[in-house]
C-alpha cells in the first residue's frame, strides 16, 4: 500500500466546490451558497482503485492576494503543504472570472493542476459550448466536464486525479503574458532572485509577479531571505516603472490578465445569444426590495423561528427530563454520596445539559443550510445591510441575532456565515444580550409574582433594554474594541436553486456534531465545578457551602443595585442556566413564591434586568470560546457583568429617586 | 462621446464599461478577481434610494455599496 494522496479543492466561491468535495468523500460536508462560508480546513477521504486520497476542501476566493484569511490559507496551502494533486473546480457558466483563479494558481508554477468543469450540464441551457478536450489543449491542463450535483463525471476526475497523482498525466499550463514593461520587470526580478534560497522553493516568476504586486506576504519572505537592501532595491525599481505607466500596476497586470483569458476562450467555446428571462430576476425584484424585501424576510424568518423552536424546544425539555430520570434512577444506585452527587448532579447534568441541546442546534443548522443553498440568505443579508452596517454589524449579522431570542448557543454558531470578520466578532460579542427563551421564563416568573397590572410592559421593557444595550455595546465595540477595517461592501448574489437535501442535512448533522464535542469539554467542566461549590463543605440551604460563602462575599456590592446575597448565589447558579436563577431562590427561601415577600417590586425589576444582562450562561460561554477564542470568551464575561452592573446600579438609583 | 460616470450613477438596465476602479488596493484587487475589471462590461439590475446597487458583470451578478459603486468608473453605453 502505497501512502494517502493529498488532493486540494481550489475555487470561486458559489461554483460547487464544496457540493464535488461532498461528491467525493461520500457527502461528510457542508455546502453552502454563502461567499466564504468554507473558512476552516475541510478533510474527507475517497478510494479509487485500491488507492486512498485525502481530499482538502480550501476555501472559496476569487484570487489569491494577501488581502484576506481565506486567500491567505488557499495560498499557504498550496505553496507549502505540496499536495499531490490540486483540482481546481471551474464554473462552467462563468468561465472568465474563474479563469482569472485559474491562472493565479498556474502562475505559481504548480505542474499538478486539474480543472473540474463543473456545471457542465447547465452550459448548454446557457448557450455556452465548450470543447473540454481544446480547452484541455490550449490551457495545457488536463480538463474534466462534471456536474457536482447530479455525480456525472466523477469517476472520470477521479481516474484523472489518480493518474496526475502517479505522474502520468502531464500539465505544461500556458501562463499570462503582460505587456512588454511588465515583462521586462519581471525579468528583472527574476534576474535578483535566481539562485536564491527563494528559487528552490518558489517559482521565481511567480515571486516577481507578486512583488509587482506589492503583495505583502511575499514582500515579507524577500525581506526575510534577502535583506532589506534586496527588497528596497526591487521595490525602487518597480516604483520607477509604476511612474511611467501613471497608473497602478496591479490594474494594469489584471486588465493583461483578462485581455489574456480573453484570447485563449474563444479558442475553445462558442457563445450563442440565449435570451432566458432569468426566475432569478423576477424574484429579486421583490426579495432585494428595500420595502418588499423586508416584508419577505420578516415572513421568512417568522416561519424560520416557529420551526426551529416549534420543533426543537419540546425535544430539548424530553431529552433533558431524560436525562434528569436517568441521574434519579442512578442516584440509589451509587453509595459513596461524594460519587452520587458528582455523577448525578456533575456529569449526566453537565452532559444531559449539552445533549439537550442538539435537537436545536441540529434544526437551527438546516434551517440556515436551506436558505443558504437556495440563495435566499445572500438577499436577506443585502437588505439589511444599511441598518446594520450603522451599527457596525453586517446584514448577516441579522439571522444569529434573531436566533438569539431562542437560543443564543446555535445563534452564536450561526455567525459563522458573516464573511467579515470584523462584524462577525462584534455579532459574536453581543449576542449573548438578546434574552433567550430561558431568560424568558425568568422575566415572566418575575412579573408574574411582582406585577399586578401592565405585565406585558414590563416585560417588553426589559426586553427593549436588552435589545437597545446589544446594539449600543454593537456600536461601542466596532467603534473602540473590535480592530481591523470593514470590507467593502460587494457580495455574489447566487442564481435561486433547489437546496441538494443529502447533502444539507449531512451538513447540519456534522455541524450539530462538531457542537457537542466543542461545547461538552466547556460545559461538563463548568457543571462539575458549579456543583462542587453547591457541595463543599456542606450542600447550599445549610449557610455552608461555597457557593453561600461566595454570596456573602458579593453582598456588598449587589447592594449597590439593591440587591442581597441571595441574589448573588442565584446569579451564581444562573450561569448554568438562566432559569437556575429562580430555581436557586427556591432553595434558599423554602419555597419559589416566598421570593414574593423578600423583596420589592423594584428590586424584583432589577434583578429581572441584571439576570437578562449579566453573562452568558455555560453552554453560551462554550460557544463563544468555539466561535471566538477563550480571549473573547472571558472578555464577554467580564463587559457583560460591567454592563449589567451599571444597567442595575442605574435602574436602582433613578427608581428609589423617583 | 459618452461620459465617464461612477458605477453608483447609472439606473436599472444602464450599462457601462468599467474604465477605473479608485481606491484602496485591498478593495480593488477584489473586484478584479469577481470580474470587475477595466473592459467589463456592467449592467444595472436594481437601483433603490441610496440602498446597493445590483448588477450584472459577464454572469455573475453582485451587490455592491453605494459608497464603493463611487468609487468604480464606468463609460456609459
Amino acid at each position: 500500500m502505497g501512502r494517502t494522496r493529498v488532493v486540494a479543492l481550489a475555487g470561486n466561491p458559489n461554483v460547487g466546490k464544496t457540493t464535488l468535495f461532498n461528491a467525493l468523500t461520500g457527502m461528510r460536508q457542508h455546502v453552502g451558497n454563502w461567499p466564504g462560508v468554507t473558512v476552516e480546513k475541510k478533510e474527507g477521504k475517497f478510494t479509487y482503485n485500491g488507492e486512498t486520497f485525502l481530499v482538502v476542501d480550501l476555501p472559496g476566493t476569487y484570487s489569491l492576494t494577501a488581502h484576506s484569511i481565506d486567500e491567505i490559507i488557499t495560498r499557504n496551502f498550496l505553496l507549502n503543504s505540496k499536495p499531490d494533486v490540486v483540482v481546481n473546480v471551474v464554473d462552467v457558466t462563468a468561465l472568465m472570472r474563474n479563469l482569472y483563479l485559474t491562472f493565479e494558481i498556474l502562475e505559481m508554477g504548480l505542474k499538478n493542476v486539474v480543472i473540474a468543469l463543473n456545471k457542465f450540464d447547465l452550459a448548454e441551457k446557457k448557450g455556452i459550448k465548450v470543447d473540454p478536450r481544446r480547452m484541455a489543449e490550449v490551457l495545457g491542463v488536463p480538463v474534466v466536464p462534471i456536474s457536482a450535483k447530479s455525480g456525472e463525471g466523477l469517476e472520470e476526475l477521479k481516474e484523472t486525479i489518480a493518474r496526475m497523482a502517479r505522474g502520468e498525466l502531464k500539465c505544461e499550463p500556458v501562463l499570462p503574458t503582460y505587456d512588454r514593461a511588465v515583462e521586462r520587470e519581471i525579468e528583472h526580478i527574476s534576474r535578483v532572485l535566481e539562485g536564491t534560497d527563494l528559487a528552490k522553493r518558489y517559482s521565481v516568476r511567480w515571486l516577481a509577479v507578486k512583488l509587482l504586486q506589492r503583495d505583502d506576504d511575499v514582500m515579507k519572505l524577500v525581506l526575510r531571505q534577502l535583506g532589506k537592501e534586496k527588497l528596497d532595491e526591487i521595490m525602487r525599481h518597480i516604483g520607477e516603472v509604476e511612474e511611467r505607466y501613471g497608473r497602478s500596476i496591479d490594474l494594469v497586470m489584471a486588465s493583461s490578465r483578462y485581455e489574456f483569458i480573453d484570447s485563449l476562450l474563444h479558442r475553445f467555446v462558442e457563445y450563442e445569444n440565449v435570451v432566458v428571462t432569468s426566475f432569478t430576476d423576477q424574484l429579486d425584484r421583490v426579495l432585494t426590495h428595500p420595502v418588499y424585501g423586508l416584508i419577505a424576510l420578516a415572513i421568512v424568518f417568522y416561519f424560520v423561528f416557529k420551526f426551529v423552536f416549534a420543533l426543537g424546544m419540546p425535544l430539548q425539555s424530553l431529552l433533558a427530563k431524560a436525562f434528569s430520570d436517568l441521574g434519579s434512577w442512578l442516584a440509589p444506585h451509587i453509595t459513596s454520596s461524594l460519587l452520587r452527587g458528582l455523577v448525578v448532579q456533575g456529569i449526566i447534568g453537565g452532559v444531559g445539559t449539552v445533549l439537550s441541546f442538539f435537537p436545536l442546534v441540529f434544526l437551527m443548522f438546516f434551517a440556515l443550510a436551506v436558505l443558504e443553498d437556495t440563495g435566499y440568505m445572500a438577499r436577506a443579508a443585502l437588505v439589511l445591510e444599511d441598518i446594520m452596517r450603522k451599527f457596525g454589524l453586517s446584514g448577516k449579522s441579522f439571522i444569529p441575532l434573531i436566533l438569539g431570542f431562542g437560543c443564543n448557543v446555535p445563534a452564536i454558531m450561526a455567525t459563522r456565515s458573516i464573511d467579515d470578520e470584523k462584524a462577525r466578532l462584534v455579532t459574536v460579542l453581543i449576542n449573548s444580550f438578546i434574552p433567550c427563551s430561558a431568560r424568558l421564563s425568568v422575566i415572566s416568573f418575575i412579573t408574574a409574582v411582582f406585577f399586578s397590572s401592565h405585565r406585558a410592559l414590563v416585560a417588553l421593557s426589559i426586553y427593549a433594554i436588552a435589545v437597545g444595550v446589544a446594539f449600543l455595546m454593537a456600536w461601542l465595540l466596532s467603534r473602540f474594541v473590535v480592530r481591523g477595517e470593514r470590507a467593502p461592501f460587494v457580495m455574489e448574489l447566487p442564481e435561486y436553486a433547489v437546496p441538494p437535501w443529502k447533502t444539507v442535512l449531512l451538513h447540519s448533522w456534522e455541524r450539530s456534531k462538531e457542537f457537542i464535542k466543542k461545547a461538552g469539554t466547556v460545559i461538563l467542566g463548568g457543571a462539575i465545578f458549579m456543583w462542587f461549590l453547591s457541595n463543599y463543605p456542606e450542600p447550599v440551604g445549610t449557610g455552608k457551602s461555597y457557593a453561600e460563602a461566595i454570596g456573602h462575599f458579593l453582598a456588598p456590592y449587589v447592594s449597590l443595585m439593591g440587591l442581597d446575597w441571595k441574589a448573588a448565589v442565584s446569579l451564581l447558579f444562573g450561569v448554568i442556566a438562566k432559569e437556575n436563577v429562580i430555581a436557586t431562590y427556591g432553595v434558599l427561601y423554602g419555597s419559589k413564591t416566598a421570593i414574593a415577600g423578600a423583596m420589592g417590586q423594584l428590586q424584583a425589576y432589577v434583578l429581572a434586568v441584571v439576570t437578562t444582562l449579566y453573562v452568558p450562561c455555560i453552554a453560551t460561554m462554550a460557544a463563544i470560546k468555539g466561535e471566538a477564542g477563550w480571549k473573547w470568551m472571558f472578555f464577554t464575561v467580564a463587559y457583560m457583568i460591567a454592563v449589567a452592573s451599571l444597567v442595575g446600579i442605574l435602574i436602582w438609583h433613578v427608581g428609589t429617586w423617583l | 462621446m459618452n461620459m465617464i460616470v461612477p458605477l453608483s450613477s447609472l439606473r436599472p438596465g444602464e450599462r457601462g464599461v468599467v474604465v477605473s476602479i479608485t481606491g484602496g488596493a485591498r478593495a480593488r484587487s477584489r473586484l478584479m478577481a469577481m470580474g470587475l475589471m477595466p473592459g467589463a462590461v456592467v449592467q444595472v439590475v436594481e437601483a433603490y434610494g441610496r440602498g446597493p446597487i445590483i448588477f450584472t458583470v459577464g454572469s455573475t451578478r453582485l451587490a455592491m455599496g453605494r459608497g464603493l459603486a463611487a468609487r468604480v468608473l464606468v463609460r456609459k453605453l
